[in-house]
């Protein structure tokens, strides 16, 4: 606890003036510029030691309880940041390598305007995306210009879907001569087709021959006519069979057959719009030569081809690759966006998504963990509050903004897009120097495994006291409005299990949730509720209880969230998880520990 | 179609003072002011919302007809919920349904028609409003979503939509529904106030208490400034009042009024007031224009003062106040609703392209919750809409008008320009045919203007335009006289539109039409099925790599070389397979299922394993697809979708034992085995097991 002697004088002396919210310029990358500024990314990123993101979406949660809170373990967070992140568009992804000398932060800001363009007309990137009317809302008063974003946003395909698209681009394919699967025993019929289409290959082939022995001796009428008969076609400058297909095994035996050609003949699929491989094209090589010159060509295609339905995944692509530590102002939203959009299909578990994703991105610093570490009273969804809680720290960083020179004209409006990207890193520079201000040295890479987050979902929060999410019992289904407090009040006359201490906090508006701070308290309760005979016969609990009174236990919850009830309202979701029936054993059943804070649940009183 | 979009021609001024805007008609206008101009058209946004309504009132009062169009921000939530051949009436409504509910109205046109007797004209007045779901309402429902399709937004986009415009200042509004919902919410919060307020807060906390003792000091030494007058008695008092309490006047009373306490805290100061000051009173009132409450301490000097401030005036007055500003607040926030409430209650004629959806958006966004049945649908929209007329179903369904079209397509714009070319060129002194052609004059912001450049199109307001006219002279051919019997006549009467009245298409690509005009339609009659749905099964999840012809072979291995009707694919991960008669769904399903359960050699074997290999491929009948549709849930693959909703193990409950069929059923099998000569040993004594399961 070197920062003890730090006395909260001397940073209102030094501190504040860096701490000034400013604008920073920021180079605003579009269609039309993306191109050209891609050196300029990766020059940027192999310079820097952090690169810092922040990612403006078009929507967070649906509904209150879609939220993650204190009451949520890794897993249900998870889940939720899984739903959001599948369901809302990234619309710009503020990206700052930066890099941190002394009390010298070196940034270079860039923010991406993106949008997810279907230009295969296959529903890639994404078919649709869904949108918080609020949200936008809110984005347009701090004067987002959805016409430059929509206009002009830069698409992308991830990872998963760039394989996926070879096949559906409609571009010929290489033909792998090397065949994946065992061929199955041929039949009759397989030999009997291979037959007619070597012998049709071979009188083609004969024809190539022929006609690239004698150099135009034929004249325009013959060969146009041997062209008709033979069904022999151009492929640029080269001919061509092209062979239609049935099946993915007619394809297969006639590239099998192929290979008996393989020194002048090189074999293409042609996919089908929808649908696998819709013919193979066998293209003549007038040499080995040429041979060579037509693969190159065809991976030079594809390179090129590749690059262009990348779009802006060649950016995550680099970050990717630079291995360079990241970091973010909101881990697990961000991230689970991140992956989803540009790496592939989120898993449903929250330990393959981390191994998923630590082989992307090895080191990720959540910066609200960081933040914790060093000033655990502070709220870091507001940067700007974030980063005056720490003037009590004499930590003086220098911001200077590499990729443009100067702070830019307050005027120009749309340059303030990105500014969070700055922040974090400034944010960030700040904590590193308040961490370290005893050995005001360059981070070493040593220093840096300590900040670097190991990946943990934690939810934290003031005051909070461990419990086991055994001991929550979710109850909804009492009609009238009342608060927490009414609640509470009427729980505690209805049965004995209350007489002990517990707490009632509401969710959302249909749905509280009870903790009880002694084990096996919850389970009375709920056997109470589910059972007549416990229910006993008088009692106010059955009088709730017939009233409408629900309850179930965290593993509800739990299954809640797996199934995907996103329903609007809590009670919803769980009553339609106590009706499935698909009773499918969760691998997860140990309880969980969850940090319980009187403070962090949503107080509807106040709503 | 036109790269450039025609911003509207206001006065010329405002031309010039934004050429930047509208470049392209700046160009024509610097040219020459006596040229043609682009297209007017009135743009609405929020800002001019409310002046725009009563100049529209008095218009669609005044008309005819009112042409209306709509711009979505998608139209299908996955590629499966488009038109399919095998769709069902009730499947398409609620494909029809699923998309209303998701997706956004962004700008809506509303373009009233009227006949001008002195100029021979129609005159129209063509609105273009930018709409956006914006909550306004603080105590609204949770947060409001809508999807957006991303090919649908690059569509848009092509057309230079303006998504700023929509989205910084496009109108909101509430459906009638939302509106009632907001009212009951607004009454809750205002009964239960007053009443039990004070009950439940208890003196639990230090701090509380502490608070509670300090507010009791600070108010009984206001109190007693007040009462006996002059000088402050403690500096505490001061520091307290500077900082959260101030000396007011409220209701002609001396008040004190309280800031920058918590509800909780308020809560407190009332428990204390009813404890130990019989003569203070605590009032919550609302102010008008900041719109943010305030909270008094109010002196009364008597009881029977008390009383009056309490009973009679003050408490009442202070709560209708606010009940008054909060449905204030709902009013406006009822927004856009107000136009289609014009037009419900004027019954005016409501003119669209091919509207069925549009109508679903209007009813879904200004109505209510869509039903789940196209016929409770029919029923309810015909209360709010009594006459559409649908111009895609006149110019498909009238052979005259259809001739006329001279086999062009019956897109809004080609049917637009075969029917009304003298408007999109502004041809019209050349025009031989001139006496035929309908004249039409565009009115906007009181400016008249009979030339303009065609343009603007996908702009709802212009594509409204366009709607109307081609209903104009769709009139026209039919025989309508305007110059004669006009104004006095009813268009929406008239025998000659009567066929069309209230008929349209439920699904254009299948040419299904549904009559909104019968409350009591018989959903079957709507159009004569091409198909019998029960002999339809589903099957998804197969290997991907199957394609509809080798799907066919297989089953028609198992059941006969003629038991397949044709199979169609949804999309690539599912097809619906059409067969000869619906006893072969139920044995294809409970074969299916045999074959799952049992994991011999059998099953490898059997010409089905081609279908199930993987085993995760999923079967069921036409009524699972209705379900499957019927969802809210929207997976881009069939086969998610399918798994998601649960539909998985369900088969098609056996069908009750008729003799009859049950015979006929029997001598149709002999046939099939006997067809299906490559059946092996061990699928037959399968079937046969299959079969004794069936007779038992």
């Amino acid at each position: 606890m070197q920062r003890r002697f730090l006395s909260s004088v001397s940073a209102s002396a030094g501190g504040t003036k860096t701490l000034n919210p400013r604008r920073w310029s920021v180079k605003q990358v579009k269609k039309t510029n993306f191109k050209s500024t891609l050196d300029d990314i990766r020059t940027s990123i192999d310079s820097s030691d952090f690169i810092a993101l922040s990612l403006q979406n078009t929507g967070s949660y649906a509904a209150a309880w879609h939220r993650v809170s204190a009451i949520d373990t890794p897993q249900t967070s998870y889940l939720k940041a899984k739903y959001a992140a599948e369901r809302y568009q990234i619309f710009q992804f503020a990206l700052c390598p930066f890099s941190l000398r002394g009390s010298k932060l070196t940034v270079h800001p860039y923010n991406f305007h993106l949008f997810p363009r279907d230009e295969l007309k296959l529903g890639m990137p994404s078919y649709s995306f869904s949108c918080q009317a609020s949200r936008l809302t809110a984005m347009a008063r701090e004067g987002f210009d959805f016409n430059t974003c929509i206009y002009e946003g830069i698409s992308y395909l991830s990872r998963t879907q760039e394989s996926a698209s070879k096949f559906l681009s409609g571009n010929p394919i290489l033909a792998d001569p090397i065949v994946d699967v065992p061929s199955s025993p041929s039949t009759v019929a397989d030999t009997v087709f291979v037959g007619r289409i070597r012998s049709r290959v071979k009188n083609w082939r004969q024809s190539c021959l022929d006609s690239s022995s004698k150099t135009g001796g034929d004249d325009d009428l013959v060969s146009s006519l041997r062209k008709l008969v033979l069904g022999s076609e151009q492929y640029g400058s080269r001919l061509c069979l092209t062979i239609d297909v049935c099946s993915e095994r007619q394809a297969q035996l006639i590239v099998e057959m192929l290979t008996e050609f393989s020194d002048d003949v090189v074999p293409l699929l042609v996919a089908s719009k929808s649908r696998g491989t819709q013919a193979v094209r066998a293209v003549f090589m007038s040499s080995k030569e040429d041979k060579d010159l037509f693969k190159r060509e065809l991976r030079d295609l594809e390179t090129e081809e590749n690059r262009r339905v990348r779009g802006f995944r060649e950016v995550v692509d680099l970050i990717s690759s630079s291995q360079k530590p990241l970091v973010s102002q909101n881990y697990l939203s961000d991230f689970t966006s991140i992956h989803a959009k540009f790496l592939g299909p989120l898993p449903s578990d929250v330990d393959e998504f981390s191994s998923s994703l630590s082989s992307a991105f090895p080191n990720v610093v959540d910066l609200s963990q960081f933040m914790k570490e060093i000033s655990p009273l502070s709220n870091i969804s507001n940067l700007p509050a974030a980063m005056s809680s720490l003037n009590r720290f004499f930590a003086p960083v220098d911001v200077e903004v590499a990729n443009q020179g100067c702070p830019v004209k307050l005027d120009e409006g749309h340059q303030m897009h990105g500014q969070n990207a700055v922040m974090i890193s400034q944010l960030f520079a700040k904590l590193c120097t308040i961490k370290k201000s005893d050995q005001s040295s360059v981070q070493s890479n040593e220093d840096l495994q300590a900040l670097v987050s190991d990946e943990d979902v934690k939810v934290w929060s003031k005051n909070s006291r461990r419990v086991s999410s055994e001991n929550l019992v979710f109850v909804w289904g009492l009609g009238k409005k009342m608060t927490a407090a009414m609640l509470k009040n009427a729980l505690q006359k209805s049965h004995a299990v209350f007489a002990k201490d517990f707490d009632v906090k509401y969710l959302d508006r249909s749905c509280a949730v009870v903790v009880f701070w002694e084990s096996g308290s919850s389970e009375t309760f709920l056997g109470a509720v589910n059972d007549e005979e416990k229910l006993g016969g008088g009692g106010s609990l059955r009088e709730m209880v017939a009233e409408g009174l629900r309850a179930a236990g965290y593993e509800s919850y739990k299954r809640a969230c797996r199934l995907g009830f996103w329903e609007a309202d809590l009670a919803e979701s769980l009553e339609k998880t106590l009706e499935s029936s698909d009773r499918d054993l969760d691998l997860d059943t140990k309880p969980s520990e969850i940090d319980w804070s009187s403070e962090l649940a949503i107080n509807f009183d106040e709503l | 179609m036109r790269r450039h979009k025609r911003w509207p021609l206001r006065p010329l001024a405002s031309v010039l003072v934004r050429p930047h805007l509208f470049s392209s008609a700046a160009e024509t206008v610097g040219a020459s002011t006596s040229t043609v101009a682009a297209f007017p058209l009135k743009h609405v946004k929020r800002s001019d919302f409310e002046t725009t309504l009563t100049e529209l009132r008095s218009h669609v009062k005044a008309a005819d007809f009112v042409a209306i169009d709509l711009e979505m921000t998608g139209v299908t939530s996955a590629p499966w919920r488009d038109s399919l051949e095998f769709d069902r009436y009730d499947v398409r409504y609620l494909k029809v349904k699923d998309s209303a509910e998701k997706f956004a109205v962004v700008q809506f046109g509303v373009c009233p028609f009227r006949w001008d007797s002195h100029t021979q004209t129609f005159l129209s007045h063509p609105h273009n409003f930018f709409v956006y779901p914006r909550q306004e309402l603080a105590f609204d429902p949770p947060a409001h979503e809508f999807l957006c399709q991303t090919t649908s937004m690059d569509f848009l986009a092509k057309y230079q939509f303006d998504f700023n415009a929509c989205i910084h200042e496009g109108i909101s509004y509430l459906s009638r529904r939302q509106e009632e919902e907001a009212s009951k919410r607004l009454e809750m919060l205002y009964d239960e106030e007053g009443v039990a307020e004070t009950e439940d807060v208890k003196l639990v906390r230090l701090a509380d208490t502490l608070f509670a003792e300090r507010m009791k000091k600070t108010l009984s030494e206001w109190r007693s400034q007040l009462l006996h007058g002059g000088n402050a008695s403690s500096s505490e008092s001061q520091k307290m009042s500077t900082q959260s309490t101030q000396t007011v006047f409220h209701h002609m009373r001396p008040a004190l009024r309280l800031q920058g306490f918590t509800s909780h805290q308020l809560r407190v100061i009332q428990l204390v007031l009813g404890k130990h000051f019989g003569d203070l009173v605590y009032i919550h009132a609302n102010d008008d224009k900041s719109s943010c409450s305030q909270d008094f301490v109010v002196y009364t000097d008597s009881e029977s003062d008390k009383d009056n401030l309490l009973v009679s005036i003050l408490q009442k007055e202070a709560k209708d106040e606010r009940k008054r500003v909060a449905e204030r607040k709902i009013q406006s926030a009822v927004g856009f609703r107000q136009v289609i409430d014009l037009l419900s209650s004027e019954k005016k004629l409501i003119v669209g392209h091919n509207c069925f959806l549009d109508i679903a958006h209007v009813y879904s966004k200004f109505v209510g919750p869509l039903p789940w049945t196209a016929e409770e649908f029919v029923a309810s929209i015909n209360n709010h809409f009594p006459y559409i007329v649908d111009t895609k179903i006149l110019l498909n369904v009238n052979p005259m008008l259809h001739q006329r079209m001279k086999k062009s397509s019956t897109s809004l714009s080609s049917a637009f320009s075969s029917l009304c070319p003298q408007i999109e060129s502004s041809s019209r002194s050349s025009d031989p045919f001139l006496e035929k052609r309908v004249k039409i004059d565009v009115e906007v912001d009181n400016v008249r203007y009979s030339n303009w450049n065609a343009g603007g199109k996908h702009e709802a307001g212009y594509d409204a335009f366009m709607t109307g006219c081609i209903f104009a002279q769709a009139c026209s051919h039919l025989g309508f006289d305007f110059k004669h019997d006009s104004q006095s006549e009813n268009l929406a009467q008239n025998e000659k539109l009567e066929k069309y009245m209230n008929r349209l298409y439920l699904s254009w690509t299948r040419g299904d039409i549904i009559d909104l005009g019968t409350g009591n339609s018989n959903a079957e009659n709507w159009r004569v099925s091409k198909f019998k749905y029960e002999n339809i099964v589903l099957i998804w999840n197969f290997p991907r790599k199957l394609k509809a012809r080798e799907i066919k072979e297989c089953i028609c291995k198992a059941f006969g070389s003629t038991s397949v009707t044709c199979v169609y694919h949804i999309d690539d991960t599912a097809v619906f397979v059409l067969f000869k008669n619906s006893e072969l769904v139920s044995d294809f399903l409970t074969l299916k299922q045999q074959l799952e359960s049992d994991d011999g050699p059998v099953t490898i074997l059997h010409p089905l394993s081609k279908i199930l290999q993987g085993g995760n491929t999923g079967a069921a009948d036409y009524e699972a697809y209705k379900e499957i549709c019927s969802s809210h849930i929207s997976k881009i693959l069939f086969s998610d979708q399918a798994e998601t909703v649960g539909v998985k193990s369900r088969t098609r409950p056996e069908p009750k034992g008729e003799t009859s069929s049950e015979t006929e059923r029997r001598e149709n099998r002999v046939g099939v085995t006997n067809n299906a000569s490559d059946l092996i040993d061990a699928f037959l004594a399968n079937r046969v097991q299959v079969e004794a399961a069936r007779t038992n």
